[in-house]
């Protein structure tokens, strides 16, 4: 009998902290940063302090030495994100200002970024530089951010229906007109094995949740469609509801169109389901061509080519144009395997966030900032303008 | 009779508040079958945990081949050679007869079990049993008959010299227990010395040859049992007198009113065009070898298996019973063969045990009314004398007989007007036996009526009024019991008709 | 004695499992012209690796009437460990593939001793451990991706433990390996202590410790079985696919476990083959393959996976009544 008091009381204890956590997390964030706040000055002070003249010591070096902006990346999986937070600390560390880097495991676990985010917004930053896994699933952040009057500066990708005014600036790639950018370079490459027959143009996007992914599917999409519309052939479009539905493309039927582009989408951001709908796609005979619109996804189609051998830069073969670097790409674009790809440059985009981050924090007035993406392949590879964006 | 090979004597043990053995006494001769009895919670099993080194004695002797030894568990009294067979069986069903056999020693070569010598030798202690099993048969596959004969097979091949039967023919059919005597003598004549529990008096006459009966802990005495009438042994074991002659006639009136009428039920295979009355205040029982359907047909007016047809009527209407909720609306109640699996949840108490069936009463609002709950499985505690130190008693910690008067508390809570009871005093003692047939009678002259399925013929003779027989799925009879007679019933039970 | 149907005596659900897997390829290359060809059949075979072997190692476990959740993350975790060691800390892939089972022992030897010395649940003790693995190996790459060395750089010759690839011809011989293991396992289950015990513990727990059997000792092994054929998945993972990534891997002991059950493991221990698991297995690799060939989206090929592995636990439920029934 006393046992199951206690049982009880305990977990009355339990629901009733639970309650006070969560209640503290979203009204009363006042106490938990108080604690936290004399620590990270504490560091920032001790940071400067060794890179600065001894002389100077204990004052702070410039006004940009007291900021701290929490950063929220979309995972880690990717060598690309690797690169962008690179690029962040490594500005940060010019500025003399603290950037704290995290983000979720993998690009899917649109929650625990959400958690992250809302952490991020209770330490009281000075300012939150994001890349949104899912543009929706953060909106209620977002707003509790701008009550707070936290800026926030999204990267990599948008979120087009962020509450107005909380989201002050986005630095991102113009995803839409980099995938057609894939498209500019493939199409042409292609264009003398259209006409003859159906065609087929395979695209695997890792997903149909985040912005950047579905522009750039698109984007690709789109101007493949157009390009070929000018030279007179007609397009299906078949595959994933959201690009089927969503792409501005003329959609012709099926089975008369010359050029039919299928869009897969793996039931999760992996590798191997990538690859798994890249074979089922590389193994039809009429395929000529195929799309990977971020780093795993054109890993998967490197990986499903691994058995199927059916791509390389020649005219009997398939040619794949991926997006993004890191080792495998590379070397596949090297080895002739990939025909090209599109890079964007992560790591001036984490540069340019912290430059922005820190505009906003001081109170000028910042806006949107596209980045560029950039069309490789193995001859310029090694070019100056190139090569600085290919990371590993 | 040979010499002496084991003796016990002056063991005592205790247990935290518990007497256990209050300085027993007992011996086996090489080739004599040694009954071991007792009321439950008599000392047997805890005894015969001592002989092997389950429990340590707290003092006395034990002398085996001539040496006082004290084995250190079971593995070491089965290599010294004194093993038990055990009552729940021992079995593990996915494997085979011979891997069952050898489990824990398989013969080996290399790393490779060398389970072609283990048939051989599993075929060749069949031999020596006389018996007709399959060394490779999946044991699943077996009857329980045939599964205890392994058993016995796996106690011979640890080569032997005591053997401890604990209550052998608990589940085994006329024919099986005939079969397992054989087996006994034959040990016998092999000069085994054998140690047999039982609470089956009939049994004890039969095959033993010597008796000794315990009682509460202590040592009661040993009796020849060539020498001794089944009386004298009854009243050792429980210091009283007990009544154990049949009924001789119907206690129901002739124009009782049918309470239940079922009319050509057909449940599978086992269920084969069985129609019968149930007379309000009767006691039917349902006789009939293992195997015969009885089990099957009450769960099918329970609902708790599928029916192919039939008709069912309570108080002369026609009820739809498809499910256990549908029978215990209609006032059935259902007391399991199977205790443990389908009677009652061991690692509850007794109050919850007793209120299972009826919680809605014992509700208040979204909660448990604890003290009604207790108050009223305390008052049925009283009601039957079940022995719990109270009603927050976890029923795993109750003897069999008071279990099944858990169950019985829990239909009568329920206030049901039929009551089946599937082998109700299986695997209880003579005494609680007697209890659980006093309280029967009383239930059926307080206008319960009562469905009785027993494999024990003298129980069938002593409690029913009316005894329906069944055969392979089949009634095959149906005799009032001023008629009945074993021979009559038997020659029912293994009829076929059609 | 019971006259034994045609199918019992060719093996019983292993047989049918093995119908169901032929016609599933007959049914996929009827409908897709472009399944039909060696490419995809060396496609498939290099995808089950991974799983072969996760669902080798759980038989064991499932047969004893308990589960590992742990494998899937735990695969995961260990090619992380491991693959880190070999790019990130330069030494050489032999020893990371030796750290790599090391920690898979080691994990599965955790399981174990919870179970069957702690007397946790199964499904408890190995979900725990799920998780754990699951933060261990972010922790472990520095919550990033890993590439195991690549084909024809320094390091990557174990690649071709599976795969052979001469003049572009490719020789899929991870399938003998996989092979001469389901063979060595499944001697190891009907023929030696550990698999005899595996059944034992599984079939009657209580009459196996009364027999006088270390239970425990045989408990554990089961899953440290578990825990090390996981890692070897692990190594086939690496070795098929490019980037590891951390956060990844749940998921895979449910395909595995599915495989296994499919291919007759009871789902309440006592009864499984090593051969039937594998042949189960294919029938999830074939549905994960296939499936796209005829034009399903990716979420309808998990809902047909999970219909499927509804069907095969109800023909071992059915099959188990109709055997009550006699």
């Amino acid at each position: 009998m006393k046992k199951r008091i206690l049982a009880t009381l305990i977990s009355v204890a339990m629901v009733a902290s639970m309650v006070v956590g969560c209640g503290s997390q979203a009204a009363a964030p006042a106490a938990a940063p108080a604690a936290e706040a004399p620590a990270e000055e504490a560091k920032e002070e001790a940071a400067p302090a060794e890179e600065a003249a001894p002389a100077e010591e204990a004052a702070p070096a410039e006004a940009a030495g007291d900021l701290t902006f929490e950063i929220i990346v979309k995972s880690y999986q990717s060598s690309y994100w690797q690169a962008a937070v690179t690029g962040i600390n490594q500005r940060a560390g010019e500025l003399g200002v603290t950037a704290n880097c995290t983000g979720p495991n993998a690009e899917s676990d649109i929650a625990d970024q959400v958690n992250m985010l809302n952490n991020a917004i209770n330490n009281a930053p000075n300012g939150i530089g994001l890349a949104a896994c899912d543009q929706d699933a953060v909106l209620d952040s977002l707003q509790a951010a701008m009550d707070k009057g936290i800026p926030v500066v999204c990267f990599d990708s948008g979120v087009p229906n962020a509450p107005a005014g909380s989201v002050v600036s986005t630095v991102a790639t113009d995803n839409y007109s980099a995938g057609a950018t894939a498209a500019d370079n493939l199409y042409p490459a292609l264009k003398s094995r259209i006409g003859n027959g159906q065609v087929r143009i395979g695209e695997i996007n890792q997903e149909a949740t985040s912005n950047s992914i579905i522009s750039r599917g698109l984007g690709f999409i789109d101007k493949f469609a157009e390009l070929a519309a000018a030279d007179g052939y007609t397009v299906a479009v078949i595959g994933n509801e959201k690009y089927v539905n969503d792409c501005k493309a003329e959609k012709a039927d099926e089975a008369t169109a010359d050029i039919v582009i299928e869009v897969a989408v793996p039931a999760q951001t992996t590798v191997e389901l990538c690859a798994t709908e890249a074979s089922a796609i590389m193994n039809k005979s009429d395929v000529i061509g195929m799309f990977g619109s971020n780093q795993v996804a054109a890993e998967g189609i490197l990986t499903a080519n691994d058995t199927l051998q059916v791509l390389g830069t020649s005219d009997d073969t398939v040619l794949a144009a991926g997006f993004d670097a890191g080792s495998v790409i590379k070397g596949a674009i090297k080895a002739g395997t990939m025909f090209g790809a599109v890079t964007q440059s992560p790591l001036a985009m984490g540069i340019t966030t912290i430059d922005v981050l820190v505009a906003a924090a001081n109170g000028e007035s910042v806006s949107d900032v596209p980045t560029d993406g950039y069309w490789y392949n193995a001859d310029n590879m090694e070019d100056a303008s190139i090569a600085p964006n290919l990371y590993d | 009779m040979g010499e002496v090979i084991l003796t016990m004597k002056d063991i005592d043990k205790s247990f935290p508040g518990v007497h256990a053995l209050d300085h027993v006494n007992f011996e086996v001769r090489k080739g004599e079958v040694h009954a071991l009895m007792g009321e439950n919670g008599a000392g047997k099993s805890t005894l015969m945990k001592v002989l092997t080194g389950i429990y340590t004695k707290d003092s006395g002797s034990i002398e085996y081949e001539g040496r006082e030894i004290e084995f250190k568990g079971a593995r070491e009294a089965q290599d010294a050679g004194v093993v038990i067979v055990h009552q729940e069986l021992n079995m593990l069903g996915h494997l085979t007869v011979a891997q069952n056999i050898f489990i824990g020693r398989e013969f080996k070569k290399g790393i490779k079990i060398d389970d072609k010598k283990m048939n051989e030798e599993a075929a060749k202690l069949f031999e020596r049993l006389h018996i007709d099993i399959d060394p490779t048969a999946t044991m699943s596959d077996l009857t329980v008959g045939k599964q205890q004969m392994c058993e016995i097979a796996k106690a011979i091949s640890h080569d032997a010299k005591v053997i401890i039967f604990d209550e052998p023919s608990a589940a085994l059919t006329e024919a099986e227990i005939e079969e397992l005597f054989k087996i006994i003598r034959d040990l016998r004549e092999q000069q085994l010395g054998i140690v047999y529990i039982s609470h089956r008096m009939d049994e004890i006459k039969v095959i033993t040859d010597r008796v000794t009966v315990m009682r509460d802990g202590g040592y009661v005495g040993t009796l020849i049992t060539a020498d001794c009438t089944k009386d004298d042994i009854i009243n050792m074991m429980v210091g009283r007198v007990i009544y154990e002659d049949p009924k001789t006639q119907s206690m129901v009136a002739k124009d009782a009113p049918v309470v239940l009428k079922v009319e050509h039920l057909n449940a599978g295979r086992m269920v084969q065009d069985v129609s019968f009355e149930l007379r309000k205040g009767e006691i039917l029982g349902f006789s009939g070898l293992m195997g015969a359907g009885r089990t099957e047909t009450a769960r099918a007016i329970f609902g708790a298996d599928p029916k192919q047809s039939g008709d069912i009527y309570i108080n002369g209407e026609k009820v739809e019973i498809n499910s256990p909720q549908d029978a215990v609306k209609n006032g059935i109640g259902y007391l399991s063969e199977d205790r443990k699996r389908f009677g009652i949840v061991v690692q509850k108490t007794v109050a919850e045990n007793s209120t299972m069936a009826t919680m809605e009463n014992f509700m208040k609002g979204l909660f448990i009314n604890k003290r009604k709950e207790r108050a009223a499985a305390q008052d049925y505690v009283d009601q039957l004398a079940t022995k719990t130190p109270s009603v927050e008693q976890l029923v795993v910690n109750l003897s069999g007989g008071n279990q099944q008067k858990v169950v019985i508390a829990k239909w009568l809570v329920r206030d049901c007007d039929i009551l089946i009871f599937d082998e109700p005093t299986r695997g209880i003692d003579v005494g609680a036996k007697n209890e659980i047939y006093k309280l029967m009678n009383r239930l059926a002259s307080e206008g319960k009526s009562i469905i009785m399925i027993s494999s024990e013929m003298t129980e069938i003779l002593r409690m029913s009024d009316r005894i329906v027989v069944m055969c392979e799925g089949k009634k095959t009879g149906e005799i009032d019991i001023s008629e009945a007679t074993q021979e009559n019933i038997m020659n029912m039970a293994t009829r076929e008709i059609g | 004695m019971k006259q034994k149907s045609l199918i019992n005596r060719l093996g019983g659900q292993k047989f049918i499992v093995l119908l169901v897997v032929i016609a599933l390829f007959a049914f996929f290359c009827a409908l897709s012209p472009d399944f039909r060809k060696v490419t995809t059949f060396i496609d498939i075979l290099s995808k089950s690796y991974y799983l072969i072997f996760m669902a080798i190692g759980v038989t064991f476990p499932l047969i004893t009437g308990g589960v590992d959740l742990s494998i899937g993350t735990g695969l995961i975790c260990y090619s992380l460990a491991g693959g880190y060691l070999i790019v990130q800390k330069g030494v050489p892939t032999g020893v990371g593939i030796l750290v790599c089972l090391l920690f898979g022992i080691l994990i599965g030897f955790i399981n174990g001793w919870l179970i069957a010395v702690m007397d946790l649940p199964a499904f408890l003790a190995t979900l725990c451990t799920c998780m754990i693995t699951r933060g261990l190996g972010s922790i472990c790459s520095k919550s990033m991706g890993i590439c195991w060395p690549q084909n024809g750089t320094p390091g990557g010759e174990f690649r071709s433990i599976f795969k052979i690839v001469v003049n572009r011809n490719q020789y899929p011989v991870g399938i003998i390996w996989a092979l001469i293991v389901v063979a060595i396992m499944a001697f190891v289950l009907n023929h030696t202590k550990i698999g005899r015990y595996t059944f034992a513990i599984g079939s009657n727990k209580e009459a196996a410790i009364l027999s006088g059997i270390n239970v425990k000792f045989y408990h554990i092994m089961s899953y440290v079985i578990s825990g090390f054929f996981a890692a070897l998945a692990a190594v086939a993972y690496s070795a098929v696919f490019t980037t590891v990534q951390p956060g990844t891997g749940a998921g895979f002991e449910l395909e595995a476990i599915g495989g296994a059950i499919i291919g007759g493991v009871s789902a309440t221990g006592g009864a499984g083959s090593i051969e039937g698991t594998l042949i189960g297995v294919f029938v999830i690799c074939l549905l994960k393959t296939g499936l796209p060939f005829i034009g399903l989206q990716a979420n309808w090929q998990q809902i047909i996976t999970g219909l499927v592995l509804i069907g095969a636990v109800l023909v071992d439920i059915i099959k188990r009544k109709k055997e009550e029934a006699v």
